[in-house]
């Protein structure tokens, strides 16, 4: 008895095929020069190739030579010249995009989310997006990044639906047509997703305007999932569906694997820290909190819009006054023909139009930061000042809000004896999310007793 | 390029496969294992189209597992540096287009495209000339060529052209 060994056996003839193969490359490149230098003779000498080829093959039938044939000459010529010049710009399956080179050293972004195995370098992603660019202009679009968790659409595991909460199971819409429904049950992803109201009518007249991408801090069986859903007939999308396993950074997403100019690139969405690099062009979204654990995550301990059996407005929801800011910064970004499009910018659009909503306002805030707290660097004054506010530390009688949380302080008592103002801090994140200055009385303060 | 070849392989059976159907069992274990894989070497087995015959078993130690050497003949799909290819276009974007040809994943760059076909975004992207004459977009058939290859265990990678004379679309889906 006698033992063997794992592998498989390489035999004789498939060790002829192996040889054959590496002597026709190698007859390729010494049979190159004489067939150079005598073009008439090419098809002669191809064949010529080819048949040494089936000739070699032995046992085995001829290929298949029908769809396939060998010009070997041109090959041997075009890298000749490029070898010397070939930037190697970006690689697919770690060959030269240009050159076919098989490249050694990974290097540049990896656009995994558009191919498998599709990489670019820097100068290529610069080349591509000024291209993009002037494409998109003439189109009359920009960029428009869209993010999908609390933004697009809530999900939630089944396991963590409350009993308040099963009857929706009872609700689901069709996954066969999926263009009309809203509430989606994704059984193999343990999953239950409720698209935000309006979804479906922003979706659409955003396309117009701008060219979209999906980026989700999701895994890409939940952006692809998530992306069917959404654009069923795939007009919107394309392959611009961008997850965490496509980012460059951990915990951060980024534009730099998006190709489009960062000057044309607006993004929606709630998670302002996701995009650190990115605050000039980010329109956040208040979070669409459906289900109750969505609500639990975030601590919230109110009852959901789904256990309430009720839901965001739709002609009046976030989804629809974002569409309205939409429409207007592109208006804004093409109306105005003074200069050249090529040089716009259209966080420059958006922070002008985000200045118009407050601009008349001074605001003091009363108590709202905590002591020592460097109020300048306060989210709610940064917020307000973005918003075209003024904000200030003195009471003076320019001063037209004061900011506070009791009505009993100082400076609210102040605000009620001068006529001013006297409003709560949400209302300048609800003016930030709605994008237009509130009704004051909406915001009230009453005095808190037990300080 | 298409070949048809002898190759072998040791295939390691359970005893519990031996009987009457020994030879069925093998062949088909044989395919499940070999059909659409790839090598260096070989390329992509399409299909297996015979056996030649099957050697003697031999037992393996402490197992009782049995190996027999199988001589078997195959097709095979391999893509050549300077191959002129056929394929159909997959995806088309910005950076160039996508392309299948069977198992192989051809891309073709911009770059690699010519000079007067523009790209054009929207919901069917696509390559066109000027004159709209010539149009390349998802389900196109183009002819092209091929100048860089690498195989997997799974897929074979190609990098391709179609700035080259007598290449590019074949057959337009818009106009068939
Ligand atoms: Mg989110
Ligand atoms: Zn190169």
């Amino acid at each position: 008895m006698s033992l063997v060994t794992d592998s498989p056996v390489n035999s004789s003839s498939s060790d002829d095929f192996a040889a054959l193969l590496d002597s026709a490359l190698d007859s390729a490149s010494s049979d190159s020069s004489p067939v150079e230098e005598a073009k008439d003779d090419d098809d002669v000498e191809i064949e010529s190739i080819k048949r040494h080829k089936v000739e070699n093959m032995g046992s085995t039938e001829e290929p298949d030579g029908s769809t396939s044939q060998v010009s070997v000459t041109e090959v041997l010529e075009e890298e000749s010249t490029k070898q010397n010049t070939c930037t190697h710009p970006g690689s697919f399956g770690d060959m030269c995009i240009i050159c076919g080179q098989r490249l050694e050293q990974e290097s540049g972004v990896t656009f995994g989310y558009i191919h498998k195995g599709l990489r670019l370098n820097n100068d290529e992603i610069v080349r591509l997006r000024s291209k993009d660019m002037k494409n998109l202009l003439r189109h009359k679009k920009l960029h428009l990044v869209l993010d999908l968790d609390h933004t697009l659409l809530n999900s939630t595991q089944l396991v963590h639906m409350t009993p308040e909460e099963e009857y929706l199971k009872s609700q689901t819409d069709s996954l066969q047509d999926v263009s009309n429904g809203s509430l989606f049950m994704l059984e193999n992803m343990h999953m239950m997703t409720k698209l935000r109201p309006f979804v479906r009518t922003f979706l659409k007249e955003a396309s117009e305007m701008y060219e979209m991408h999906i980026y989700t801090m999701g895994d890409r069986a939940y952006a692809l999932a998530m992306a069917n859903i959404l654009d069923p007939k795939r007009e919107y999308f394309g392959e611009r569906v961008i997850s965490r396993d496509d980012g460059t950074q951990k915990h951060q997403k980024g534009l730099d694997v998006v190709l489009g100019q960062e000057s044309a690139v607006l993004i929606l969405d709630d998670t302002e820290n996701a995009w650190t690099k990115h605050k000039e062009n980010l329109i956040l979204m208040e979070r669409y909190h459906f289900f109750r654990s969505s609500c639990h995550q975030f601590g919230f301990n109110c009852k959901s819009l789904s256990e309430l059996k009720s839901d965001e407005s739709e002609t009046e929801g976030a989804l629809a006054t974002v569409l309205k800011v939409l429409k207007q910064i592109h208006n804004n970004f093409f109306d105005n023909t003074s200069d050249n499009l090529m040089g716009r910018d259209v966080r420059q659009v958006l922070k002008t139009l985000r200045q118009e909503i407050l601009k008349d306002c001074k605001i003091v805030f009363s108590r709202v930061f905590p002591t020592k707290f460097q109020a300048e660097n306060h989210q709610l004054w940064k917020m307000a000042e973005q918003l075209g506010a003024t904000c200030s530390t003195e009471l003076d009688p320019s001063v037209t809000h004061v900011v506070a949380t009791d009505a009993g302080t100082e400076k609210s008592r102040w605000a009620a004896k001068e006529k001013k103002f006297l409003v709560h801090p949400r209302w300048i994140e609800a003016t930030n999310y709605l994008w237009q200055k509130l009704p004051e009385e909406n915001f009230s303060v009453s005095v808190v007793k037990n300080q | 390029m298409f070949f048809h070849i002898v190759m072998e392989r040791n295939m390691q059976l359970h005893p519990r496969h031996f009987g009457r159907n020994l030879r069925e069992n093998i062949v088909s274990k044989l395919m499940k294992d070999v059909e659409g894989t790839c090598s260096g070497r070989h390329g992509f087995v399409v299909a297996i189209t015979g056996i030649e015959n099957i050697g003697k078993g031999l037992i393996r130690d402490g197992t009782g597992f049995v190996t027999f050497p199988v001589k078997y003949q195959c097709v095979v799909f391999r893509p050549f540096k300077g191959e002129i290819l056929e394929a159909v276009v997959t995806m088309v974007n910005k950076m160039g287009f996508f392309a299948e040809a069977g198992p192989v994943q051809i891309f073709v760059s911009n770059h690699l495209i010519p000079d007067d076909m523009e790209f054009q975004s929207g919901d069917m992207p696509n390559y066109t000339t000027s004159d709209g004459s010539v149009k390349i977009q998802k389900d196109s058939e183009v002819r092209l060529k091929i100048i860089g290859t690498r195989v997997d265990a799974t897929e074979i990678f190609c990098i391709g052209t179609i700035k080259d004379d007598f290449l590019g679309v074949i057959n337009d889906p818009a106009t068939a």
